[in-house]
């Protein structure tokens, strides 16, 4: 089981607009940080759980208290781009972005990442190289296993992917304006078959206001889905980086990563 | 539209399971790279498939699968697996392309038609058009490839005999599907319905189709995303096999078994 917790905040918005139209439909992001990361984090507490926030360096920067708290409560914090970009489009630019998201975040919390995630999902055919080249352990944006797995990479390093899953990923709920019903009733029978096959369980929240789970109803819905899966036998919390360090030692037989 | 069309003796309602394969293909047709959001294509190779294999195993389905050519080429084991396990392999153009072909379609359709009939040893009878986008020439051209059915057409509920250029063959079937309704696609990436939800419409649907004429195809997809290859999607698969399992009278056909017999039957069809 990983609880992972994709920080993105006005980075997203000033995808829409410029800063100074950061307000009214604007906003949500802004939520994120005032609501909803804190009361994530009253819920992970009381859950007793350690988390992973994929966290866009320009959010940390401008919401540092918020990297405080997380970082106070024993989470892990990975990197998700500098400003929330297309890494499918940066080109070459790609790895200078990378590199300033790696050491905004390492000045900020005192240590470098060991994890990557994508912004909306897209990588460059060179990502995962330069990951590698930065000493990132782990992805965790690729959509097509049940369980982790080891890319070689043409860098000559390897890199864990920790898949994710669309199902398990609030957004795709609530950003399609589905209810909090619907989201975990589907919730728990994909836990079910998941749990059956003794699968990964890439458990993706956000903190913002619209798409993501920040809202007080919401974060009750993830409480009442962590409750239930913490009710059957054998499930285990790890954080991103732990399941990679874990997964690397007991699977090292590796695959070609697609490019 | 009740019970006046026969099928093999005792035999009240056929069954087809159709699985479109839609590998890397569907995201290299769209210009995307099968990378972080855009690997669900990854998905059906890499688990989707082998996981149908096993469960067709082990209730003894004969399923057709259509496989795209370049996803024939980027995971031939997979694709040779089905075949050697016993299963049919149709075609689904090269690309996946969703888009209209113009003069291209010929040549695409001749590519596909050679790379999997090279790869499993033996050329594909049926053909399923991507996204289902068909033309006026795809009979012809599929005719003139040998091919002995298509499963492309929402608008029928019974299968019938192809037409082509105004005159009727008696050697070439049309299977009609339903991308509404008994396809995974609409109602995991439009409606998010829950795959327990999906289960009920589609015994529904089973129902009335059973009630009626009898035919009943249902399609989906090993790919991630909206596919059904994931553990919670494969087992309403596997519910629906046991509801349809428990009707006596009702029975398994791949397409291209069904069109053996509708071929040799063919004065029942339109």
């Amino acid at each position: 089981m990983l609880v992972t917790i994709n920080f993105d905040a006005e980075s997203v918005d000033l995808h829409e607009v410029e800063r100074e139209y950061l307000y009214g439909r604007f906003s949500y992001g802004r939520y994120g940080m005032r609501a909803g990361v804190w009361r994530l984090l009253d819920l992970l507490r009381a859950h007793r759980l350690k988390a992973t926030f994929f966290v866009p360096a320009f959010d940390a920067e401008n919401n540092p208290q918020q990297i405080e708290a997380v970082l106070q409560g024993g989470h892990e914090i990975a990197a998700r781009g500098y400003a929330f970009e297309d890494h499918s489009q940066l080109e070459g630019k790609e790895r200078e972005t990378l590199e300033r998201a790696h050491q905004a975040l390492q000045k900020l919390t005192g240590q470098a990442p060991l994890g990557w995630r994508a912004p909306r999902g897209l990588l460059s055919p060179r990502t995962l190289d330069h990951l590698t080249e930065l000493g990132y352990l782990y992805d965790s944006s690729f959509q097509d296993d049940d369980y982790p797995y080891v890319m070689q990479c043409a860098s000559g390093k390897t890199i864990v992917e920790l898949p994710t899953f669309q199902m398990l990923d609030d957004s795709t709920f609530y950003g399609a304006y589905h209810t909090n019903d619907r989201a975990l009733k589907t919730w728990k029978e994909e836990f079910d078959a998941l749990y059956e096959i003794g699968a990964l369980v890439n458990l993706t929240l956000h903190a913002r206001g619209n798409h993501g789970s920040g809202r007080a109803s919401r974060v009750a819905v993830a409480d009442e889905f962590l409750t239930y899966m913490k009710q059957r036998a054998g499930v285990f919390f790890m954080t991103c980086a732990e399941m990679a360090v874990w997964w690397q030692q007991h699977h090292p037989q590796t695959e070609p990563a697609p490019f | 539209m009740k019970g006046k069309y026969r099928w093999p003796d005792g035999v009240r309602c056929v069954a087809m399971l159709t699985v479109d394969f839609d590998g890397p293909s569907h995201e290299i047709g769209r210009k995307l790279r099968p990378l972080g959001i855009n690997s669900w294509g990854r998905y059906s190779g890499r688990r989707g498939v082998p996981r149908y294999l096993d469960l067709f195993e082990k209730y003894q389905i004969p399923a057709t699968f259509f496989v795209s050519g370049y996803d024939a080429e980027y995971y031939p084991d997979v694709v040779k697996d089905i075949h050697r396990r016993g299963f049919e392999v149709g075609a689904h153009g090269y690309l996946h392309e969703g888009w209209a072909l113009g003069e291209e379609e010929s040549e695409l359709l001749a590519r596909s038609h050679h790379i999997l009939a090279d790869l499993v040893g033996q050329a594909p009878v049926g053909y399923r058009s991507p996204s289902g986008r068909k033309t006026a020439r795809t009979m012809r051209l599929l005719k003139e490839l040998g091919y002995r059915y298509d499963s492309s057409d929402k608008d029928f509920d019974l299968p019938y005999m192809a037409h082509i250029d105004g005159k009727r063959c008696s050697d070439m079937i049309e299977f009609p599907n339903n991308t509404s309704v008994l396809d995974d696609m609409p109602l995991f990436k439009f409606s998010m319905t829950p795959p327990s939800e999906v289960l009920n419409l589609w015994r529904r649907e089973f129902d009335s189709l059973y009630a009626e004429n009898g035919y009943f195809v249902l399609t989906f997809h090993p790919r991630g995303g909206w596919g059904s290859g994931i553990p919670s999607r494969a087992k309403i698969i596997e519910g629906m096999i046991r509801h349809i399992r428990q009707h006596e009278d009702a029975r398994f056909f791949s397409l291209a078994g069904l069109a053996d017999w509708c071929i040799s039957n063919h004065a029942c069809f339109e």
